[in-house]
């Protein structure tokens, strides 16, 4: 399913943050993962993910750091700082509260 | 491209398809207006990272490299819409970064205009026997003369790098500072308000003939808004009994300034592009 630009582009920062708050990510890693958890219905775009990670960053949300891989790759590892874990459970919790109140107007417009 | 080499340390992709990454990865980094060349290494050398990895998907999946070029072409979307989402994200450190160098460059320009004329003032004090010390005593009564010349000067030269293509709009930004300067300086010194203006014209006017290919040309530059503002104004003020004295220093504090902008150019051009 394709989901609205605007939509996604709304939900971005929440999602970065719960999946950092699990595990250190670079930012392929993330968009698979998004992938996997969606089961295909949607995936990041560069485009949106990296400005969005260095937006996130800029803001002290984040940490990175370049780590090399067992094939000598080197990649940029982001992880959340003491800010971004307040953040990401704030804005979970904003996402929840906007969906149910959504979630209410819909099912009455629908009913 | 230099941003690319430096990060393609332990590619294993090869040949059309790594100048095809690096293609993207440039495209991105030209025009995503990052704020200096650490932050164009470090973004080239992720999304870099990023392709490779891409490519190494599609070819595991056992794409050939034509193919594997047109899905990470496909996958990564756009570099226009990739490198405007970058130059959103550090619009705020670019433009402290610009206004830092403007700062400075119109530092740099007043105190190289303070120099010059003061150095015109104290030969033309020494060639007529007059005191040296007495001429430089009450230069600092001359401040906004000198900083008008240089943002005369400065206003042009910024309004040609804001408007690249367009001379009209340029002339327009240098001419609307010199309104703004005018309201100020009558409202400040409201005796004293032409000097500064024609000073300000001047320069501006010599920063616009100094474009012109003819060598000297430029100095009609300097001296036409000057001979309009001494017919006008030369008797009722102080100072303005040599014209052409002010006239040389103003065509060598142009001078001055060509050169200045030239180093600041070759220093900062790269980051205000």
């Amino acid at each position: 399913m394709a989901f609205d630009r605007e939509l996604l582009k709304g939900s971005i920062a929440l999602l970065i943050l719960k999946l950092l708050s699990e595990r250190d990510m670079y930012g392929y890693e993330i968009i698979q993962e998004s992938v996997r958890r969606s089961q295909d219905a949607f995936e990041f775009k560069e485009g949106t993910l990296y400005p969005a990670l260095h937006q996130l960053h800029k803001r002290g949300y984040l940490r990175s750091e370049w780590r090399t891989g067992e094939t000598g790759k080197q990649r940029k590892y982001y992880s959340l700082t003491a800010a971004g874990r307040k953040a990401a459970h704030r804005t979970e919790q904003e996402w929840f509260s906007f969906t149910k109140v959504v979630n209410a107007i819909l099912s009455k417009a629908n009913s | 491209m230099v941003f690319i080499h430096e990060s393609s340390e332990c590619h294993t992709l090869e040949g059309q398809l790594v100048t095809h990454l690096d293609h993207i990865v440039s495209r991105v980094i030209l025009l995503a207006k990052l704020p200096d060349n650490k932050h164009r290494r470090e973004v080239a050398k992720e999304l870099r990272a990023h392709l490779d990895d891409l490519g190494e998907e599609s070819r595991s999946q056992g794409y050939d490299d034509e193919a594997t070029a047109r899905i990470v072409r496909i996958r990564f979307g756009d570099p226009h819409e990739v490198a405007a989402a970058f130059a959103f994200v550090y619009a705020p450190e670019r433009w402290a970064r610009r206004i830092l160098q403007a700062a400075i460059l119109v530092a740099v320009s007043t105190v190289a205009v303070g120099l010059v004329i003061s150095t015109v003032q104290s030969i033309a004090a020494i060639c007529t026997a007059t005191s040296v010390l007495s001429t430089l005593r009450d230069i600092h009564h001359e401040v906004f003369g000198l900083a008008a010349i240089a943002a005369g000067y400065c206003s042009l030269y910024a309004g040609e790098r804001l408007f690249p293509k367009s001379l009209a709009r340029a002339l327009l930004s240098s001419v609307t500072l010199g309104l703004s300067l005018a309201a100020v300086l009558a409202w400040l010194i409201p005796q004293h308000v032409a000097l500064p203006l024609a000073a300000f014209t001047c320069a501006a006017s010599g920063r616009l003939l100094q474009r012109v290919p003819i060598p000297f040309v430029w100095f009609a530059g300097t001296a036409l808004p000057l001979l309009i503002a001494w017919m006008l104004f030369g008797r009722l003020l102080p100072g303005w009994q040599f014209p052409w004295l002010v006239w040389l220093g103003l065509t060598i504090s142009c001078k001055a300034l060509r050169e200045i902008v030239r180093l600041f150019e070759r220093g900062c051009v790269e980051d205000f592009a």
